[in-house]
């Protein structure tokens, strides 16, 4: 007898798995065109995009400055340390990168694609390697715990390249999530449909973005993630990120436990739906997101327009964290629609069966997928 | 002249309220009674600091012949027994007074019942005569049934008639009491003193001592006897269960300790033991009904039926520690029950249900009611008995004052205890904790994971009463000696009254 309410950890299925397809296939968008939405999704996305801006700008910060800090109490304040800053800081009148951290600690931990197939090469360790060496010989602390845990700094290398790596993402996906604000601004983008569009434009013209990390050790340049290396901003960052944060998730502490011996929580990673697309909105710390953390960010940055949308709905400001994730989980879905449509392996209208065939089953593996997540929040 | 103005003022307000001079308004009536009520609480509060806790006896005292054919005196006096129930009485009618919104009918006659119990009320608890004690004992009676029979939920009229019957009785047989008293001793003194049992035989004073302990375990109440305030308290409304629960279910008790221990010391001690164990029943009843039920409000109000009964258990074992936690435990009891009634009433305006199988999740940070859902925490803890609020204070005392001489019946009691744990972690467990729902569950995982669950916010007016009840519970806990000053003299005095012809302690 499952302690956890099915509702909990199985999300909705107002929309199934063949509607799903059907609209993939038909070039439907997966969220309903409203007026509504598009001011929902659009808004959201410009918080959300000045939100990542200052993700990005402190993961790679972290990355570059703060590589192998054994203590980087400060590793928050981008270099800043003035009193000022500090002082906001502790009174917590700051973004909270902690969910910045928790996706990439999402995405090292679910390891996929080629940046994780890298992490596992000679290349790397060759890399790892050279950078010990050269950190060692400064750092008698790293000096003593290298020989005693040969293992240590090299997944702490990792980590840091993970953190660059989805700095570098975001870095795109903010200028991209503002472009698309202004877009609509301008009225060059009017509908749901043409939301979808622009972010998988934007998507593919990024797509080839090399994705590189070094770090400066005493004056001298090192590389983490080579150009040799090969990485490329879509498939080795943008797609493992979109199956780690979006998708598989990792179970939350809360009001809810979750008991992993009694197979509450799948034995396999790769089944794991807790991840944005099947977040509970209403934060009884079910599975899913944190929504305090990213959302109290997203509020802090939330347009006046949705913001008065807000206010006139359901609690007005008492509830507005919980619309905002609304908001936040229907502009992820034209995410993920965008990120399925630019990677469809034919054109939709192909009429070669063959085409059409693939199409179809790389339609039908996502629907598998988002048959099953909060497809209710699609519709209304 | 001080305690005549405790009777005047609702009374009189009584009056004001009925007569009020064109068509006021609800929110008018409301705010006239609260400031006749805000009245009577300085007054109570003026009794409290020319009281002196030092004299064990009657103090303020007034007396005028009424009606002397009869020895219907109008005689009043006040001790440490009566005072901190006259100041709750005062304290929870202006809570119910200022949490009593939207009335939907008969405005002027809802305020003025309410004025006319709290009187009524205040005079039961100062009376010095058993004949005026009836009378105010029973005038408490119409205006109540009114409230819960006009104001209160569907199934009103049957619990409405349920009370008033079980309550009937229940004055019948004080009544019956009193006269009897007065019949076997030929005397029509019916002034509160304890010589006159004294020259009644053993199976008389069992037999008078039976009818008040069965009147008033009707009022407490006790099991058996508990029967009708499940149901009253499910129809009445919420201000009406929280003066039910808080104030009027201490007449019972405080009518026993008065008229049943003082009265009849020699047939107390003898029935004492049985007493013991029948509050012991009372307590491990009313818990295990309590864990039974489904009804946020029936739940809270087995609680009281087994919260009640450590008062008899205090009041069988008649030692000075016991009787001091008994007056605790009355008045913990009073805000406690008065806090939970308050808190299910916002959760049931809120969500329209109290079905513990539908609700779920209300600590919802966002989209419950996480303020409300704290306080109601806050509130199972001291009903519980968690050290530093009120339950804890209480409860002790009447352990510790009971367990040398009815052992078994305490610790049973004690079990009593621990099960309210149970039946409130079950309470807070399944309608606060879990994801929000206000809907029954369906099984389906479409319907019971929607996201438009839409709950009305509370207002800070609306729980600011229960913060203030809820700053009681704790301050009591933490101060118990502001109550134990009052009333610990009077307490050593009664059980030292007992002590005396039978030589028990």
């Amino acid at each position: 007898m499952p302690i956890v309410p099915a509702e909990l950890v199985h999300a909705n299925l107002s929309i199934d798995r063949a509607e799903v397809q059907r609209r993939l296939l038909a070039g439907e968008t997966l969220l309903k065109d409203t007026p509504d939405h598009l001011l929902e999704v659009v808004d959201v996305l410009k918080s959300y995009g000045e939100v990542l801006d200052a993700y990005s700008i402190n993961l790679i910060y972290q990355a570059e400055r703060q590589f192998l800090n054994p203590l980087p109490i400060f590793k928050y304040l981008d270099g800043d340390h003035s009193p000022a800053k500090i002082w906001r800081h502790l009174n917590h009148d700051r973004i909270n990168f902690e969910y910045a951290e928790y996706c990439q600690k999402a995405m090292f931990w679910h390891a996929t694609g080629g940046m994780d197939a890298y992490f596992d090469s000679e290349a790397f360790a060759d890399n790892c390697r050279r950078i010990i060496d050269a950190k060692r010989r400064r750092d008698p602390l790293l000096a003593l715990l290298n020989p005693l845990f040969p293992g240590f700094l090299p997944e702490l290398i990792r980590s840091a390249a993970t953190t660059h790596a989805l700095g570098q993402f975001w870095r795109v996906m903010s200028d991209l999530f503002l472009d698309l604000a202004a877009a609509e601004a301008d009225g060059r983008v009017r509908s749901i449909p043409a939301v979808v569009e622009f972010i998988k434009d934007g998507l593919v013209a990024a797509a080839a973005n090399p994705i590189r990390y070094g770090v400066s050790i005493g004056g001298e340049q090192l590389w983490v993630l080579p150009p040799e290396a090969g990485l490329t901003f879509l498939v080795d960052v943008a797609v493992p990120y979109v199956e780690a944060v979006f998708l598989r998730g990792m179970p939350f502490l809360g009001t809810v436990s979750f008991n992993a011996q009694a197979q509450q929580i799948s034995p396999d990673q790769a089944q794991f739906t807790y991840g944005a697309l099947y977040a509970d909105p209403l934060p009884s710390m079910g599975s899913g997101i944190p929504p305090s953390l990213l959302m109290q960010d997203m509020y802090r940055h939330l347009p006046e327009r949705l913001h008065q949308w807000y206010r006139e709905r359901t609690r007005g400001e008492g509830d507005v964290r919980v619309k905002i994730c609304m908001s936040f989980q229907k502009s992820m879905f034209c995410v993920t629609n965008a990120a399925i449509n630019g990677t469809m392996p034919h054109p939709l209208n192909s009429t070669d069966p063959a085409a059409q065939a693939a199409n179809g089953a790389y339609a039908g593996a996502w629907a598998q997928r988002l048959g099953v997540a909060r497809t209710d929040c699609l519709a209304a | 002249m001080l305690l005549s103005l405790l009777l005047l003022i609702p009374f009189l307000g009584t009056l004001t309220v009925l007569l009020w001079p064109g068509g006021p308004s609800p929110a008018r009536l409301r705010l006239i009674t609260i400031a006749i009520l805000v009245l009577q609480l300085g007054v109570s509060l003026a009794v409290a600091s020319a009281f002196d806790p030092a004299q064990a006896g009657m103090q303020l005292q007034e007396h005028h012949a009424w009606v002397p054919g009869i020895g219907l005196d109008y005689a009043l006096g006040i001790d440490g027994l009566s005072l901190p129930l006259v100041l709750i009485n005062s304290g929870l009618t202006l809570v119910s007074a200022v949490i009593t919104r939207d009335i939907d009918k008969r405005p002027r006659i809802y305020f003025a019942m309410l004025l006319l119990i709290t009187g009524a009320v205040n005079g039961a608890f100062l009376s010095e005569n058993l004949l005026l004690f009836f009378l105010f004992y029973e005038l408490e009676l119409i205006p109540l049934w009114l409230l819960v029979s006009v104001w209160g939920g569907v199934n009103r009229a049957y619990a409405a008639t349920k009370f008033l019957i079980f309550t009937a009785v229940s004055g019948m047989l004080i009544l019956g009491a009193f006269l009897g008293l007065a019949l076997l001793t030929g005397s029509v003194d019916f002034s509160l003193t304890p010589v006159l049992s004294e020259r009644l035989a053993m199976g008389g004073q069992l037999w008078l001592l039976g009818a008040l302990l069965i009147g008033f375990g009707i009022k407490i109440p006790l099991v058996p006897l508990h029967n009708w305030l499940p149901d009253a308290h499910t129809q009445a409304s919420t201000p009406v269960s929280v003066l039910l629960a808080g104030v009027l279910l201490k007449l019972g008790t405080y009518g026993m300790l008065r008229f049943g221990l003082q009265l009849f010391p020699e047939a107390w001690a003898k029935l004492a033991p049985a007493l013991a164990i029948w509050a012991a029943i009372s307590v491990l009843y009313g818990s295990l009904a309590a864990i039974a039920q489904t009804d946020m409000k029936r739940m809270v109000a087995y609680s009281s039926v087994g919260h009640m009964g450590y008062v008899l258990l205090a009041a069988a074992a008649d030692t000075p520690v016991s009787l001091l936690g008994a007056v605790f435990q009355m008045v913990s009891h009073g805000l406690i029950s008065a806090l939970l009634f308050l808190l299910v009433g916002i959760v049931y305006r809120k969500t329209g249900t109290r079905d513990l199988e539908v609700l779920r999740g209300l600590l919802n940070p966002e989209k419950g009611l996480p303020f409300t859902g704290s306080l109601m925490i806050v509130a199972v803890m001291a009903s519980a008995g968690l050290p530093g609020m009120a339950g804890f204070i209480s409860e002790f005392l009447v352990f510790r004052g009971s367990i040398n001489v009815f052992p078994l019946a305490t610790l049973l009691s004690m079990v009593g205890s621990g099960l309210t744990a149970v039946y409130f972690l079950l309470l807070v467990n399944r309608a606060f904790f879990g994801r929000l729902a206000i809907t029954p569950p369906s099984g389906d995982a479409v319907e019971d994971g929607r996201l438009d669950v839409q709950l009305a916010p509370v207002a800070p007016r609306e729980t600011f009463p229960a913060m203030a009840l809820a700053a009681g519970v704790v301050l009591l806990g933490l101060v118990p000696s502001s109550l134990g000053r009052i009333s610990e003299v009077a307490t050593t005095a009664l059980a030292a009254i007992t002590a005396l012809p039978t030589g028990v302690h």
